[in-house]
């Protein structure tokens, strides 16, 4: 059923790169996913309601669907042994972001005020995040969270014309830990794109500039990641980050569009790197392996989302006759007269 | 499927362990054998071919011994395997036919010996004898030899022999016919030609009935016992093979009675159904498979419920929307209406206890949908089933739990037109909220303020906290306890440290399989974690978590069950016709919904009942007399005259007579006096019988001055019942006729024929015991369960506390009752399906003489029918007319338009009653809150933003007028601390209650795995939601055996918790001072559990409006059907 057409525009526009990138030879550098990883991307993928699922793929691998083809293993038998090797490589605070230890925080909460979003409501309010975006359906961006912290999100963004064309930068999203009150989140891309408003250094995106008090409520994540798509369509030279790509692109466009389509190609031709981040969900690409991706490819075509425990003998359910467009019961004519 | 399914391996397995014995002895020479079977045939010939009509026995003799021997031969021959012999005339079939079979179809052998025997006069021995031959023929026979007219001419022969009316076939040979026509279907099944043939050859001898097997076979659709099986398994083979017969379907719909036999059949069959479910356990609400197992009238009723709803799977379209419209015109309108109108409280919890059961039975969405057009449709005086059903929630007794299990069962369905009738079809205007909150509406509540909101309400006297102790430092152990699940085997739960680790941790319970227990580990005092602020801070293990009882499964549970049951309801409502998302369908374009009812019909409705009760429980037995000789026997009966057998069949019949007598009467009064018959949890009272004798006197005064007035107001109801009944009987009357034609349309089906009362009657006086026992369904739930108080312990007023007493002791004479009448209900409930079948035999005989040229009639008579087949919404001029009382109609007229005058937005009667319950919470008895619990939970897992608004965004601003549920929480809140503030033993006695409950639903879900209902499984899985306490308690408590069980494990391990608890509540009451210290320790019961009940429900609705944010809408099934 999940014919999300999030995931399966993600799939052709897939495609389409991937020709691109094998023809243009590249070196195949495949992806070893760890086992451990893919059980706990199986889980992650869970939490986040991703729609694949997928046994036997290693999303990681895969070369450029990402969030969209991540799968699960359902029937692994792995279970028990889950995180043997992951838990113990996450220390108690190693998470930066997430860290509401603070005794303001329970101080607050012990206190009885709600009002403080305690990291439990954190973690709900970026699930609900995650799933506007996938609401969204924002063509040519994907986007994963973090194995270690919902507040750290890895996302890749297909540039599909214009002067970035067939550009794929990835990006990791950092959100505020006092999200949803805080500063709007950043985008950070790992590698730094030749562009007016990205960091030529750190590659952060100037995103505070689109949303210059976060408001909760009317401003989403998914708002960000348009944006971060926007710049690359629409060039704004305004207070660059990067002056330079902004006098050359208003001084000599030519230039500025050979530095473009330069920065272009070194981004793509790290794109089968290793993630910059160690963390099981990070977006990592490979070329494509039929022996792989085929199945996966099938899989996400056929797949039909269901409910989690949804059982064959639930046909008595979801009934209704009612006429579209009318608020009567039984007002749908379902009995065609017969012959 | 189950019933194809169940059928198929039993034809060809039969018949393949049968081919193993003869294949022995038929390995002689084919040669050898067709020569005995010429030798056999020239003798039989010989005694044919005499011309003489008085052939002696000893003719017979021969003839029966040669055939018995020629048929063996025949039956063991297999199929030629050579070129068939010369002469054969079967060209088409591709194995030769065998020299035997040849022989028999050129001298045409069969159709011989039976005509023989039908000149000569068969006399029921060599009926039988003949009917065993062609069973084993056809069972046995290596060769197809139903295509051949030879074979097939002389069975249809013998068959319209045990058709007609002067043989006919003796109740002997029932077992030989059945055994026959299914072994028939069987092969028919087989090779589905044959029916072509059965079909088309039969019409030159046998007229209108030509498919003869099947007007054999319908008689016997609600036959109880092996034989009932086999012709069901039978017409359902029949059907099956018919389905894609267009001629056949049309001959069984237009020529046959099935379709009215089987629907009216459960008419029948409901009407000998026990009217009084008596139930000792205080928590029974609905009726489980265990439990109507072993009621015999129940078991039949089910069977022929569910041979229809095999029958509608499997049929023709044709016949399946006839059966569809029989089961609605002949069953639920006539029978289902007025049963659940009954003005006794019993009957009701009856009858809306048979619905629930019936609705969760039913699979057929065709069949469901007649269910469900009956009760949002169907008028019965001048109220939808629905709204009645609704104003029983608001009683307090063991009603408002049936039909709040009625209602759960609704729900579950996640029925588009049911919920609109029910609760959106009042939110579509959206005047239920301010104009500028409109936009709102589909809001979706990103940060979890619903959820803060709903967390906060949880009383602080509910929060039991103690110190921290230094476990809860350490966080794997928190962790660890929180997820505490026997079904993860790792010991050590890595602690996530991020919030984001916790959702992964409820995702990887969530597919663990087994089932959650709520963390019942006595040993581990602490597990943490569900309060309302301390699983938001698995960072923060320093600050002081309150204590949360170990019985208490986690806010994570919560989540999870929230996640599946909203995931669930999604897709289920995924192919709805609209969003209802406040803007489509548009608030403007919304009919104004039904206005509230200008009196309050639930108030107005059960003094009624409470009077009726009392009038009927005291009221002398002359008096009773003289009210039955008046009017309509069946509406002056009460609940507690249960052993009376006033209607039997005939819920329409004007002339039924009650085999009641005075002398029964009297004898209930005697037993009136007799002692309470307490819940066991109150034994601690010294002298219960004190009690009783106490209040009797005083009661009975008060009752005599209602008796007047209720005789009143009851000849009043009785006459308009009448008119009522007359109606029906028309109604069926004039169905029944469109299918038999003009000659009989005066008589209607035996239920509802006047004529059959008689002998109905009759023979319910002849066996007057058998009945009255059969009439009382006695489910023993857990007495002896620490948990059981009195059932709805309500004691809001002391009306109603005098009611209570009262209904208890009648129920304290039910027992003893039942002894006189001998226990068990095995006889007895096969007389009225006895008389029916009979009566059906007789109305066959009839058909069989009728003219074919009843067309025109037929066609008058649908033009007439049409309305009831049309179902429209408001009664029709026709219905009002067939009410036989213009006034009716009338009313309906004024009433509405007055009510409409008032634009007070309304948000309907469910969420009204829904809500007053709730708001009432403190003084519900515990299973009722969960009960009620559970359906506002289960209506909060509704996606449509317009419901989900409603309930749960806490930040929706209503109208004035409009009552949200975040108000009425907190009006309970208020009133539980008020509670606690004035009882200082409220902690020891809440922690008391909680582990009662704990330890309760920790039996009760050990004992799942089994119990699940085989009818629809999946549905009770979806059910089985452990987190709501709610379906924990009660899931399994229903069924008597389980229950008691449960009690005693319960008993076992928590000798100190639920015993204790109850008396230490008791405590007050345990002298013999009575009534006013039981009421209170009742009262101080229903609010310990109704504090930890709320706080539950509290978590559930918070988890539940986290889980709406997050939760992914499903696509229309267009794409998403495999």
């Amino acid at each position: 059923m999940n014919l999300n057409p999030f995931w399966s525009m993600s799939t052709n526009t897939g495609r389409k790169v991937r020709e691109r990138s094998s023809s243009s030879a590249l070196k195949a550098n495949f992806c070893q996913v760890h086992p451990t990883h893919k059980r706990a991307e199986r889980q992650k993928n869970r939490i986040f309601k991703s729609s694949q699922r997928d046994p036997h793929t290693l999303k990681r691998s895969d070369s450029e669907e990402q969030s969209g083809e991540q799968q699960q293993q359902r029937a692994s038998p792995a279970r028990p042994s889950f995180g043997k090797k992951q838990l113990p490589s996450i220390p108690k605070n190693a998470v930066p972001i997430t860290k509401p230890a603070s005794p303001a925080a329970t101080a607050q909460l012990a206190n009885g005020t709600h009002a403080s979003y305690g990291p439990f409501y954190l973690e709900y309010s970026l699930l609900a995040e995650f799933t506007l975006v996938i609401k969204q359906k924002l063509p040519g961006i994907y986007v994963q969270p973090s194995y270690k912290s919902a507040l750290m999100w890895f996302g890749v963004i297909f540039i599909r014309h214009g002067l970035y064309q067939d550009g794929v930068f990835k990006f990791t999203v950092y959100i505020p830990d006092n999200y949803p009150d805080g500063e709007c989140p950043r985008v950070v891309f790992d590698i730094p794109v030749f562009h007016p408003l990205v960091d030529p250094v750190s590659g952060e995106l100037d995103v505070r500039r689109a949303f210059t008090k976060w408001r909760r409520n009317h401003n989403h994540i998914w708002q960000v990641l348009m944006y971060a798509r926007t710049v690359f369509y629409k060039i704004n030279t305004m207070e660059p980050l990067n002056p330079e790509a902004a006098v050359l692109y208003d001084k000599d466009v030519q230039l500025f569009k050979s530095k473009v389509i330069d920065s272009v190609k070194l981004c793509n031709s790290h794109l089968f790197d290793q993630p910059k981040m160690d963390d099981p969900y990070a977006i990592s690409f490979s070329s494509w392996n039929p022996a792989i991706h085929d199945e996966a490819k099938e899989r996400m075509f056929t797949h039909k989302r269901r409910p989690e425990d949804h059982h064959k003998g639930l046909q008595v359910s979801g009934l209704s006759w009612v006429k579209p467009g009318s608020t009567q019961p039984f007002s749908k004519d379902d009995n065609p007269p017969l012959s | 499927m189950s019933w194809l399914s169940r059928l198929t391996p039993r034809g060809p397995g039969g018949r393949s362990s049968r081919n193993v014995a003869p294949s022995s002895p038929c390995t002689a020479d084919p040669e050898t054998c067709l020569m005995v079977f010429e030798n056999h045939w020239r003798q039989v010939s010989w005694v044919l071919e005499q011309q003489d009509p008085s052939s002696s026995s000893d003719d017979l003799t021969a003839v029966r011994n040669h055939t018995d021997q020629m048929l063996c031969l025949l039956a063991e021959e297999r199929p030629g395997e050579c070129e068939g012999p010369p002469g054969a005339v079967t060209s088409g079939n591709v194995p030769p036919i065998g020299p035997i079979l040849d022989l028999v179809v050129s001298e045409n052998v069969l159709e011989r010996v039976v005509q023989w025997h039908l000149r000569r006069g068969l006399d029921p021995d060599s009926q039988g004898a003949l009917l065993k031959l062609f069973e084993m023929l056809i069972g046995q026979s290596q060769q197809p030899l139903l295509q051949h007219k030879a074979v097939l001419q002389p069975l249809l022969g013998l068959l319209g022999a045990c058709a007609e009316p002067q043989l006919g076939c003796p109740p002997s040979l029932e077992n030989s016919l059945v055994l026959l026509l299914n072994q028939i279907c069987v092969s028919m099944a087989r090779a589905p030609a044959v029916l072509e043939l059965l079909f088309r050859s039969a019409p030159a001898q046998h007229g209108p009935t030509n498919l003869l097997i099947f007007t054999l076979l319908v008689p016997f659709i609600h036959r109880d016992g092996a034989i009932g099986q086999q012709a069901r398994d039978a017409l359902l083979l029949v059907m099956a093979t018919s389905a894609s017969n267009q001629g056949v379907a049309r001959y069984i719909a237009e020529n046959s009675y099935f379709c009215p036999v089987l629907a009216t059949g459960l008419s029948a069959l409901y009407s000998s159904l026990p009217r009084k479910i008596e139930v000792r356990g205080d928590d029974w609400h609905a009726l489980r498979r265990e439990d109507w197992m072993g009621v015999s009238s129940l078991v039949l009723f089910m069977n022929s419920l569910e041979f229809c709803n095999a029958v509608i799977q499997v049929a023709h379209p044709l016949v399946r929307r006839q059966l569809v419209d029989y089961v609605h015109n002949g069953f639920l309108v006539p029978v289902m209406g007025p049963a659940l109108h009954k003005s006794s409280v019993d009957e009701m919890i009856a009858s809306t206890t048979y619905l629930d059961l019936f609705l969760r039975s039913v699979t057929e969405t065709s069949l469901l949908k007649a269910f469900l057009r009956f009760i949002l449709m169907h008028r019965h005086d001048n109220d939808t089933i629905l709204d009645t059903l609704l104003t029983r929630i608001n009683s307090n007794s063991r009603l408002c739990m049936v039909s709040l299990s009625l209602f759960r069962t609704l729900l579950s369905l996640n029925c588009e037109d049911l919920m609109l009738q029910l609760v959106l079809r009042y939110l579509l205007p959206c005047t239920h909220v301010m104009f500028s909150q409109r936009r709102a509406i589909r809001d979706t509540d990103l940060y979890g303020k619903s959820a803060d909101k709903f967390l906060s309400l949880i009383p602080d006297c509910c929060r039991l906290s103690t110190a921290p102790s230094a476990e809860r430092e350490e966080e794997p152990a928190l962790w660890g306890k929180v997820l505490n699940s026997p079904s993860s085997e790792s010991p050590v739960h890595h602690k996530p440290s991020t919030p984001s680790r916790l959702a992964l941790f409820m995702r990887q319970q969530s597919t663990g399989g087994g089932p959650c227990t709520p963390s019942p580990t006595e040993t581990v005092p602490s597990s943490p974690g569900a309060g309302p602020n301390t699983p938001l801070s698995p960072d923060s293990p320093m600050h002081p978590v309150p204590e949360v009882l170990d019985w208490e499964s986690g806010y994570l549970e919560y989540l999870r069950d929230a996640r599946r049951g909203v995931e669930l309801c999604s897709w289920a409502c995924r192919n709805w016709s609209a969003p209802y998302d406040g803007e489509d369908p548009s608030p403007n374009a919304a009919p104004l919904p039904p206005p509230p009812p200008t009196s309050n019909p639930s108030l107005a409705m059960f003094p009624e009942h409470f009077s009726f009760q009392q009038s009927g429980s005291t009221s002398p037995g002359q008096q009773r007399a003289a009210v039955v000789a008046a009017a309509r026997s069946e509406w002056s009966s009460t609940e507690r005259d249960s052993g009376e057998w006033d209607v039997t069949i005939g819920e329409n019949s004007c002339i039924s007579l009650t085999p009641r007598t005075k002398k029964r009467s009297l004898q209930r009064d005697v037993h009136i006096p007799k002692p309470l018959h307490l819940p066991p949890d109150s034994a601690s009272l010294a002298d219960p019988s004190a009690v009783p004798h106490l209040r009797s006197a005083p009661t009975k005064g008060a009752q005599q001055a209602i008796i007047n007035g209720t005789l009143l107001g009851g000849q009043g109801d009785r006459c308009r019942d009448s008119q009522d009944g007359g109606m029906e009987v028309k109604k069926v009357k004039r169905e029944l006729g469109e299918q038999r034609g003009a000659a009989e349309s005066s008589r209607g089906l035996p239920p509802h024929k006047p004529s059959h009362t008689q002998t109905l009657s009759a023979s319910l006086l002849s066996e007057p015991r058998t009945n009255s026992s059969n009439d009382r369904m006695t489910l023993r739930a857990a007495a002896s369960s620490p948990g059981s108080g009195p059932p709805e312990a309500m004691l809001f007023n002391q009306s109603e506390a005098v009611e209570r007493l009262i209904s208890e002791l009648l129920d304290g004479a039910g027992p003893e009752e039942g002894g006189q009448q001998g226990p068990g209900d095995s006889n007895g409930q096969g007389i009225s399906i006895e008389a029916f079948t009979q009566e059906l035999r007789e109305l066959e005989d009839r058909v069989r003489e009728r003219s074919k040229g009843v067309g025109l009639l037929r066609q008058l008579e649908e033009t007439t029918r049409d309305p009831h087949s049309g179902e429209p919404p408001p009664p029709s001029p026709l219905d009002a007319d067939l009410m036989g009382s213009g006034v009716v109609a009338g009313v309906v007229g004024v009433f509405r338009p007055l009510g409409q005058t008032s634009t007070q937005p309304y948000t309907g009667p469910f969420m009204v009653v829904l809500f007053a319950k709730l708001e009432n919470m403190l003084q519900n008895s515990l299973y009722v809150n969960i009960l009620l619990t559970g359906i506002l939970g289960q209506l909060a897992c509704y996606p449509q933003p317009l419901l989900r608004s409603f309930l749960l965004n806490t930040n929706m601003v209503f109208q004035p007028s409009v009552k949200s549920l975040i108000q009425v929480l907190g009006s309970v809140k208020s009133r539980i601390e008020t509670f606690a503030a004035s009882h200082e033993d409220f902690p020891a006695m809440l922690k008391k209650a909680q582990r009662y409950l704990a330890a309760r639903g920790k039996v009760d879900w050990a004992d799942s795995p089994m119990g699940m209902p085989t009818l629809r499984r999946s549905d009770a899985l979806v059910k089985s939601r452990k987190p709501s306490l709610g379906d924990l308690i009660l899931r399994h408590t229903n069924s008597p055996t389980r229950a008691r069980h449960a009690a005693q494990l319960a008993l076992a391990h928590v000798r100190d918790g639920g015993q204790s608890l109850h008396s230490a509540l008791f405590r007050g009451g345990s002298g013999a001072s009575g009534l006013e210290k039981q009421a209170e320790a009742l009262r101080v019961k229903n609010a310990v559990y109704c504090a930890v009940i709320f706080s539950e429900f509290l978590k559930e609705l918070a988890a539940l409006a986290q889980e709406h944010a997050v939760s992914m809408p499903f696509l229309q099934s267009h794409d998403t059907e495999e």
